[in-house]
């Protein structure tokens, strides 16, 4: 058949479509959407709306003293994000810190689901006591650790002391890093534990029995048998504890404010001072949407590792 | 029937929706409102301290002494005026940062506002109401004794901005930064300290910081059982890092612009380049380096409160520090706390001075204006000054000439004393004189500039860089900062 022949055909039945398209009437949105289309309006305002407005202050200078005032600044923001090397510190700070926390909070986590998961009497009082500071308040986590550190009265300064230790926790770039990582692994390491309890839980009793038949010890059987069925769990965990430490901020705030010499300036310190400090609303925008890619990264290499292994169905 | 329940639904999600927009156009009314008795001003007429009542206003401040008094005795101010005034005191960071946003969002939040010259003044200035408005008006109250009343270099200070002829704020208060030791000590030890060091260690504006420098480590080596360290220091990665710093850059004969100091007063728009590489202020730099590393260690985390709570707690002998922290000294170590003025470096004494003012916020309705500007007069008049500096909680710092002259003032130099601050007056009064203060430029970008230097000497002090290289980095920064 000649090419043009079959041209004319597709035009024809595209034609037929269109005419058949315009024939059928057009449905009324069902029920169902126009109930939740309150909602959906609700969310757009509260959610695309900012977005789309920090999107157009990225390419602005925002001025905000006598009314506000956005003045376009091309890609100025853009390229300052590029050059700078505070923000770069920062974002080296934050993977620091990001890669520590979630390190540390994932193996204490599954130590401590694999303990609880193992005590038979008196569980619910230890799992109650476990779980005590994820249900703290960040900024009052941040106090605390700001008086247990204080080198004039606090515990933990005083017992540092007493190993050697003459400085300051807080007064000293590495040790307030690993302070506030370990403030942040107290508070949350909980959380991964409750999480991982519940996978294992879930592991098929005549799996670990089958395990015990074949002989395989306490390690073997972990290996092969308990982290391979809770490894989606052990994800959603990894998962959520990452997007919360993108954001971390409170327990920083209290302790260091991002001192000393801006070893815990982690990028959300960061775009809070360039905000509410500087008053650079164009420039934090810029600062903010490059976290929000992050995190959507960050999110989708966690949900395409669940889809690989056919965990997200 | 289900006709009927289309129409009911309809009529319901109808009804939601109107509720939801009556309560969003209520919150957002209420929102712009503010607090109550917005809008015009009453007609003047009748007592001038009566006009606003009804008004409710709301003042932010520093957790600072004066504020503290005011906010544990509002009664005098709401039975005269008939006003309630709501007081909210915060650290000053987050002070700067709430106020930078309620002068962005357009309505007043806050009626009356902190100002700091340098933190809030400057860069907010547009923001703030022309006190001139007020002042020599006749339908209002003006300032008891005048506006000649408080120290003149003091309003020019606190209350100014670029423009002579513009009142920004009124004088609030006015900590100084001196030398505060441990008086029992150095009585203790003055003689084997002599002995050692080669001269008197008495705390005198005639010692220098090397000698400070020297009976720090004296008290390091020789009185671990009556305190830990010699000195101790604001040095967190804070505000109160760079006024520390400030006091030795002074001393050592450099500054942070070409205007020197003629820019602490009126301010300029355009200070130029940075002068933080001169030989004065890395030799400054070098020495606080030096001082830093034989002080408490504890003084990397500490502000202005934390060297306070240190010094009270004995941790160390001896600090620079506000002087409105005299009061909870001599609630501490009652008569065991001595004043002088901050050591003279190779050029001269210098002694930073903290002092701020009080100003009416520009969206504020015209009652509330008025209501502030009542508060403004009420909260800087003599009486109230003299009530805060007397305060259990507080101990003002104040702003007034008069307040200095009265007698129960001059007898409370000595102790026993009932107004502890004063104890700090021979002092402070050194430390006021023009060749031993010490004034921060105001500058717009002030804040910009304030974090790339401490947050500099935070890298210097703890190791990562140098001080030449650390005053070499802040010089760019002020400039990039600055577009010069």
């Amino acid at each position: 058949m000649p090419l043009s022949s079959d041209l004319e055909q597709v035009a024809t039945a595209a034609a037929r479509g269109v005419r058949a398209r315009a024939r059928t009437p057009v449905r009324p949105p069902s029920f169902e959407l126009r109930m939740m289309t309150p909602a959906l309006v609700l969310l757009a305002a509260l959610s695309l709306l900012p977005f789309l407005m920090l999107v157009y202050m990225g390419f602005t200078e925002v001025k905000l003293l006598g009314g506000l005032r956005f003045e376009y600044a091309g890609v100025d923001n853009w390229q300052r994000l590029l050059t700078d090397p505070d923000v770069r510190a920062s974002w080296l700070v934050s993977f620091v810190y990001l890669v520590l926390t979630l390190g540390a909070e994932m193996l204490l986590g599954v130590v401590t689901a694999l303990v609880l998961y193992r005590i038979t009497r008196g569980r619910g009082l230890v799992f109650a006591l476990v779980l005590l500071p994820m249900f703290l308040a960040p900024i009052i986590v941040g106090l605390l650790g700001r008086f247990l550190t204080d080198s004039t009265i606090g515990l933990y300064a005083w017992v540092l002391r007493g190993l050697g230790f003459e400085g300051d926790v807080l007064g000293n770039g590495t040790t307030a890093l690993i302070a506030v990582v370990a403030m942040d692994v107290w508070q949350w390491t909980p959380l991964v534990a409750l999480i991982t309890l519940a996978g294992l839980s879930a592991v098929p009793q005549p799996l670990l029995e089958a395990a015990a038949v074949d002989g395989a010890g306490y390690w073997q059987t972990l290996r092969s048998v308990v982290f391979p069925t809770i490894q989606g769990v052990l994800l959603v965990a990894l998962l959520v504890r990452a997007m919360d430490a993108v954001r971390f901020f409170d327990i920083i705030t209290i302790t260091t404010n991002g001192g000393p010499a801006d070893a815990t300036k982690i990028i959300p310190i960061r775009l809070y001072e360039t905000a509410f400090r500087f008053r650079e609303i164009g420039y934090a925008s810029v600062i903010g949407l490059v976290m929000l890619l992050f995190s959507i990264i960050l999110a989708n290499v966690f949900v395409g590792v669940l889809g690989r292994k056919g965990l997200t169905k | 029937m289900n006709g009927s329940h289309q129409v009911s639904r309809r009529a319901l999600l109808r009804g939601i929706g109107a509720g939801a927009a009556g309560a969003l156009a209520y919150a957002a009314l209420s929102a712009c409102g503010g607090s109550e008795g917005g809008g015009s001003a009453p007609a003047a007429g009748g007592d001038p301290w009566k006009r606003f009542q009804g008004t409710t206003i709301n003042f932010i401040s520093e957790n600072t002494a004066p504020s503290a008094a005011i906010a544990a005795n509002t009664k005098p101010f709401e039975d005269l005026t008939g006003i309630k005034i709501n007081i909210q005191q915060m650290e000053l960071t987050k002070l700067v940062e709430n106020v930078s946003l309620d002068f962005s969002s357009g309505t007043a939040g806050y009626h009356v506002i902190y100002a700091d010259p340098y933190q809030v003044l400057a860069p907010f200035s547009e923001g703030l109401v022309d006190l001139n408005e007020f002042v020599g008006n006749s339908d209002f109250p003006q300032p008891e004794k005048g506006l000649e009343d408080f120290i003149p270099s003091q309003l020019q200070a606190a209350g100014r901005f670029l423009d002579s002829d513009k009142l920004y704020a009124l004088p609030y208060d006015t900590p100084t930064m001196i030398w505060q030791y441990r008086a029992d000590l150095f009585e203790k030890y003055h003689d084997k300290m002599a002995d050692d060091l080669g001269f008197d260690p008495t705390p005198s504006i005639n010692l220098t910081w090397d000698q400070y420098f020297q009976i720090a480590e004296w008290f390091n080596k020789n009185a671990k059982d009556d305190v830990a360290y010699g000195t101790g220091h604001q040095a967190k990665q804070h505000d109160s890092l760079q006024c520390d710093f400030s006091n030795l850059l002074w001393a050592y004969g450099g500054d942070y612009f070409e205007g020197g100091q003629e820019l602490g007063t009126l301010g300029t728009k355009s200070p130029g380049k940075s002068t933080l590489t001169s030989d004065a202020a890395v030799a400054a730099a070098e020495f606080y380096n030096k001082l830093l590393g034989i002080a408490h260690p504890g003084s990397r985390t500490w502000d202005w409160d934390g060297v306070a709570n240190a010094f009270q707690a004995g941790q160390i002998a001896m600090c620079p520090n506000w002087h409105e922290f005299a009061a909870g000294n001599e609630k501490a170590l009652p008569g065991k706390v001595g004043y002088a003025p901050l050591p003279k470096g190779p050029a001269r004494s210098a002694n930073i001075w903290g002092g701020t003012g009080i100003g009416i916020n520009a969206n504020c309705s015209e009652a509330e204006r008025g209501a502030a500007w009542l508060f403004l007069n009420w909260a800087t008049s003599p009486e109230t000054q003299f009530m805060t500096l007397a305060s259990e909680v507080g101990g003002g710092t104040p702003t007034r000439t008069s307040v200095y002259q009265r007698p129960e003032v001059e007898e409370a130099k000595k102790r026993p004393s009932k107004l502890p601050n004063i104890l700090t007056a021979d002092a402070v009064n050194e430390a006021w004189k023009p060749e031993n203060i010490g004034l921060r430029p105001k500058v717009a970008t002030w804040n910009q500039l304030n974090t790339a230097l401490f947050t500099e000497l935070s890298r210097m002090i703890t190791g990562a860089v140098k001080p030449d290289a650390a005053m070499r980095t802040v010089a760019q920064k002020f400039d990039e900062i600055n577009k010069v």
